[in-house]
């Protein structure tokens, strides 16, 4: 009883793992940004940092000194 | 060809952390790339060589030692000397282990008759639900998590360090390997950091392939799965026999 509780519940597992192994995971999983950056090199997250990016978008104007204040 | 000569000088950016970007993504074709079908199917490759080095060892269990310490040698290659080449040394790793856990089986059955289909059930056990868990998003690995589990996993290789050098001068950490509640707390506590090490293989073949790392990193990532999965077993096995041996 005990072999083929657990050799059903082996089976079973590899069967699993073969199956899921090869699906993509979750969005949850995937579209996180807390993920953990394997290659080492610094993630910077250029959607949330936009927010608070001092650079100001448009086209500069020349100052020109004449002009009174 | 650009306008700009810089550009057809240096390349798209003189960054060399640039430049080596744009060679990663260009150098390799589609299917020169890491895909997680890849992984798995190595991954089933490595464990039948296991089994067969198991049925080996449980058959001729004086192989067990050798295995084990030319199995333990080529993880050592692998990880430190040539992950590109995981291709040659992970499948010899797989067979030379299996002989070791073949022998280690047998003397364990010795002592419990049917502790070793129990381990196995378990291991694959773990290592199903915990996939469940992470493709679904219930378990995220983070940075943190990461930390977590590497300081923990170190931490254990250490003090079985310390204890593997104190044996030889007659004496060790008695509390590891003991059955009383402590050293059945101590062995749960390690299978729970294995398998938790599981979940960290798993985001790393993810990661692979969503990125595109080259191909041999099917063989890197299924190699990495399998050293954690012949830990987790052996943790579990111990475990078992404690509880037996109350």
């Amino acid at each position: 009883m005990n072999a083929i509780f657990f050799g059903v519940l082996t089976i079973l597992s590899l069967f699993i793992f073969m199956n899921l192994g090869k699906i993509k995971a979750s969005k949850k999983q995937m579209n996180r940004d807390d993920r953990i950056n394997w290659d080492g090199k610094r993630r910077t997250n250029f959607q949330k940092n936009r927010a608070r990016s001092k650079i100001i978008e448009g086209s500069a104007e020349e100052i020109d000194d004449s002009i009174q204040k | 060809m650009s306008k700009h000569s810089a550009l057809n000088t240096f390349g798209r950016s003189g960054n060399p952390a640039f430049t080596r970007n744009f060679e990663n993504t260009e150098a390799f074709s589609q299917s020169e790339r890491m895909t997680l079908d890849g992984a798995v199917n190595k991954t089933a490759i490595l464990l039948t060589l296991c089994f067969a080095g198991a049925f080996a060892g449980w058959n001729v269990p004086a192989l067990a030692m050798p295995g084990l310490i030319i199995g333990t040698i080529l993880a050592f290659v692998t990880i430190f000397r040539s992950p590109a080449k995981a291709g040659s040394t992970a499948p010899f790793y797989a067979a030379f282990q299996g002989m070791a856990l073949g022998g280690i089986t047998v003397f364990a059955e010795m002592q419990y008759p049917g502790i070793g289909i129990q381990a196995i059930g378990l291991t694959f056990g773990i290592l199903a639900s915990l996939l469940f868990c992470y493709k679904s998003g219930i378990i995220k690995p983070t940075e943190n998590f990461r930390l977590m589990v590497f300081s923990a996993t170190m931490g254990i290789a250490i003090l079985y360090l310390v204890s593997f050098i104190m044996s030889f001068f007659g004496s060790g950490i008695g509390f590891i390997h003991s059955n009383g509640l402590f050293g059945i707390g101590f062995s749960v506590f390690v299978v729970g950091i294995a398998s938790l090490n599981l979940v960290l293989d798993f985001d790393f073949i993810e990661d692979g392939a969503e990125k595109g790392l080259p191909q041999y990193m099917e063989w890197y990532g299924a190699f990495s799965l399998m050293v954690t999965l012949v830990w987790l077993y052996i943790e579990i096995l111990r475990l078992l026999m404690k509880l037996r041996s109350r």
